[in-house]
């Protein structure tokens, strides 16, 4: 018999108790957990082998784990664990490890893990767009100027062509740039060690992202699996419709924001598709993106209140999930307050509060390789894995 | 000033206590609940360590007590209150009506006529029993009893003539003096209906280990034979769910102690009736304290028991009232759905007191065990203390009366 040596990790353990697994050893491996989850697999399920990969510290295993993506927390194992181990918890906090720890500068993973980088990251933006709003502030011989005819418009500071397109386009793509180098990392990760041979047909590729698209976004059937685990005794919480909603509305915020930057951009060319802002109430793209906002904003409080209304007992949040709820409330209060203060006529908040809505979404978008919402893609990546590959 | 031992249950521990203190002796009280003593013995099937029927070491209890005058036993009866200390405690004792002569008339002509029927207790609800009835052959005090509530309206009348019956005996209460208490009220079988995952007691052919203790015993309700409660067929494919409930802080914390045994010793049954019958054994660990494990052996070497390490977290009703039970094999990383035709859930023993009423003035832990009492005069025996097996009963009730006798004589010295 082949002699196999394992490499531990007693500081990841640690690390990771911290990170929110803090009752891990307290699993005694009966396996409870990989039966009460209705998403895992016959074959290899999750997450007991999870559990004993994490009490036992094996970093590589759990960095390397296609199933910390397959788990989509609903915590029917912390439920039924018979120790209080708290197999959702220990999941939730190793995926929240990746995202500390995948991506350079590593520096960020490091502010994002607890409260205490939050001034960093806020700071960061907070600069970025205060020395913008100073610059213009110089130039229009005022920090709240009014237009001529006495309306607020933002553009007057920060004007989108010069300020707010160039640095989120930047943002955006470096952004977006990271989290492909991410996914291209995560990806080698999943893959076996050493020289694989695949035998038989293969899904392609481009089919396999339109069943996870179909899976998680426009259908969102994998929560509705969720339910399906056995009966835990504690009463049910679907979050199928909360989370639903909320892609949704991500979805059409983001396409309005397409829409509006191709009418302001593409006008230029063809005159025909401009879109100048601010938008009339009335203008199909402003009624599209307020429908975006006020789904997002009752999504977000069916979230946060499951959250809050969570059984102590069984499942907790961690720092990851309430910075992200965090950060999309006070991206969603600071727009929708920011239009209200200006038909409110208050120029200096409606200012104040559009600056401010500025940085958190540059907080939103900028980070998100070392938040929770990397696990859009994170997640993505490993169900398109899975379906082209199995689960080694 | 009293010279007397309260006993408060007749089971294993309870009889044990009395005995040895009454033949030291001492005058001793047993009050018991139900309408025999016995308690949780009398309804296995064979018990450990030598695998002998209850009939063997209750009878002879049962003979002790017979045979010696300082043996009060007060069936059908409840402790309501307690009052006084430590060596002169005034016990009031509720004595709930029999509702038959205090002969020893057999009634089972009659009983058989009657058409009423309510699901037995002694048999965990696998059969029927009539408004009289007595639960086993070797039932001590040898008595019947009648449960007038499952009367029919011509039950009544046909009754209602019998001069050893008295259908309106009014329940009484009495008050005895006691120096010392000895608390033996065991354990019940924890509930399956907790158990919502294992289907909660609604799956059929989904049994407690105890159910199957009175399947397998001669007088119970197949007359031994091992058979599935739905349809009486013989299983072709049984399993045991080890810990249902036990070792899980959503039910009993601790390890019930016994149930492994238990299931080992249900297995030799199964394996003696019916060789051929594939047998699979959920576990989490198995736990044979001691020389029991020459049992857990002979389990092992038994050609079609399977033990399959890991726990089953989820039954579920199949086709053809079989029972489909989900686990992870933790040992090869496989999840299984199987279907058997029987299923035993290896439920763990809940002591009784953790169902609250508690009249005495003792402490009880978070799991309804009592902590010790014997600063007050009152001491604890069997598995109102912890899970035990029938011979560390025993061993507890003997000790139990060793110290409740001690409590007589400082009084009885004036210390």
């Amino acid at each position: 018999m082949a002699k196999i040596t394992l490499q531990t990790d007693s500081e990841y353990t640690r690390q990771l108790m911290e990170a929110g697994g803090k009752n891990l050893k307290e699993c005694y491996q009966c396996a409870t957990c990989s039966v009460a989850c209705p998403l895992a697999p016959d074959a290899a399920p999750y997450p007991r082998k999870e559990m004993i990969w994490a009490s036992w510290g094996l970093k590589d295993k759990l960095m390397s784990d296609v199933d910390l993506w397959l788990c989509h927390n609903c915590g029917n194992c912390s439920d039924l664990c018979p120790r209080g181990a708290r197999p959702a918890a220990m999941m939730s906090a190793a995926r929240d490890m990746v995202y500390r720890d995948l991506m350079a500068p590593s520096i960020i993973g490091k502010w994002m893990s607890s409260p205490r980088g939050l001034p960093w990251l806020f700071l960061i933006p907070a600069v970025i767009w205060f020395v913008v709003w100073w610059i213009r502030a110089a130039i229009m011989g005022s920090w709240f100027p009014r237009t001529e005819d006495g309306k607020i418009v933002f553009g007057q500071i920060f004007y989108g062509d010069y300020t707010i397109d160039p640095i989120f386009m930047l943002t955006f793509f470096t952004a977006l740039a990271i989290l492909v180098r991410g996914s291209m990392k995560l990806w080698d990760r999943f893959k076996p060690k050493g020289k694989t041979t695949y035998i038989g047909p293969h899904r392609n590729w481009l089919l396999c992202i339109w069943d996870v698209l179909w899976e998680e976004v426009i259908s969102a059937n994998r929560f509705s699996e969720c339910a399906d685990g056995p009966k835990t005794g504690q009463p049910e919480q679907s979050r199928r419709l909360s989370h639903t909603m909320i892609v949704w509305s991500f979805c059409i915020l983001a396409f309005v924001t397409a829409v509006v930057a191709l009418g302001h951009w593409g006008g230029k060319i063809i005159p025909a598709i401009l879109i100048e802002t601010p938008m009339p109430q009335t203008f199909w793209v402003k009624i599209i993106a307020n429908v975006g906002a006020v789904l997002l904003l009752v999504a977000l409080a069916l979230l946060t209140w499951r959250r809050l209304s969570l059984n102590r007992k069984y499942q907790t949040s961690s720092y990851y999930d309430w910075y992200l709820l965090g950060i999309i409330w006070l991206v969603a209060l600071t727009g929708m307050g920011c239009q209200i203060f200006r038909l409110m006529d208050c120029i200096h908040t409606a200012f104040i509060v559009y600056y401010l809505h500025l940085v958190f979404v540059w907080m939103l978008f900028a980070w998100v390789p070392w938040t929770k919402l990397g696990h859009f893609v994170y997640r993505a990546v490993a169900m398109v894995y899975v379906r082209m590959y199995g689960r080694g | 000033m009293s010279n007397a031992i309260l006993v408060v249950g007749g089971g294993f521990a309870g009889l044990t206590a009395a005995i040895e203190a009454a033949e030291l002796g001492h005058e001793v009280y047993i009050v018991e609940k139900m309408p025999w003593l016995g308690g949780r013995v009398a309804q296995l099937n064979k018990y450990f360590p030598k695998l002998c029927p209850p009939s063997c070491g209750l009878e002879i209890q049962f003979q002790r007590i017979k045979n010696n005058p300082k043996i009060h036993c007060l069936t059908l009866s409840e402790v309501v209150g307690l009052s006084g200390k430590k060596g002169d405690y005034k016990v009031k004792i509720r004595i709930n009506p029999r509702h038959t002569a205090p002969h020893n008339v057999d009634f089972s002509l009659l009983a058989s006529s009657l058409e009423g029927e309510a699901p037995s207790e002694f048999e965990l609800g696998l059969c029927k029993r009539k408004a009289l009835y007595k639960a086993m052959p070797f039932a001590y005090p040898a008595r019947w009893a009648l449960d007038p509530s499952t009367l029919s309206v011509s039950d009544s009348a046909r009754v209602a003539g019998d001069k050893f019956l008295d259908v309106v005996e009014k329940p009484r209460e009495i008050v005895l003096d006691a120096a010392s208490i000895i608390v033996a009220t065991g354990w019940q079988p924890y509930d399956m209906a907790n158990l919502a995952n294992l289907g909660g007691g609604s799956i059929k052919n989904c049994i407690s280990n105890m159910q199957m203790e009175r399947l397998a015993s001669a007088f119970g309700p197949t007359g031994g034979k091992i058979r599935r409660p739905s349809d009486g067929k013989a299983p072709l494919k049984v399993a045991f769910v080890q810990c249902a409930g036990s070792r899980d802080e959503n039910h009993l914390s601790y390890c019930s102690y016994i149930c492994c045994m238990a299931t080992f010793k249900q297995c030799l049954y199964i394996a003696e009736q019916a060789p051929q019958t594939m047998i699979t054994v959920y576990y989490i660990d198995l736990r044979a304290p001691g020389r029991y494990i020459k049992v857990l052996e002979q389990v092992q070497a038994l050609p079609n028991v399977k033990f399959v390490k890991g726990k089953v977290a989820e039954a579920l009703q199949a086709p053809g009232d079989k029972v489909t039970l989900v686990a992870e094999n933790a040992l090869t990383g496989q999840k299984s759905r199987i279907e058997y035709d029987l299923a035993v859930l290896a439920t763990g023993m809940q002591p009784s007191l953790a169902a609250g009423n508690l009249p005495f003035p003792i402490n009880l832990d978070e799991d309804g065990f009592v902590e010790d009492g014997s600063a007050k005069g009152i001491f604890t025996a069997g598995c109102a203390k912890m899970p035990l097996d029938v011979s560390r009963t025993a061993q507890s009730g003997t000790a139990a009366a060793l110290y409740a006798t001690q409590i007589i004589k400082g009084a009885s010295n004036g210390k």
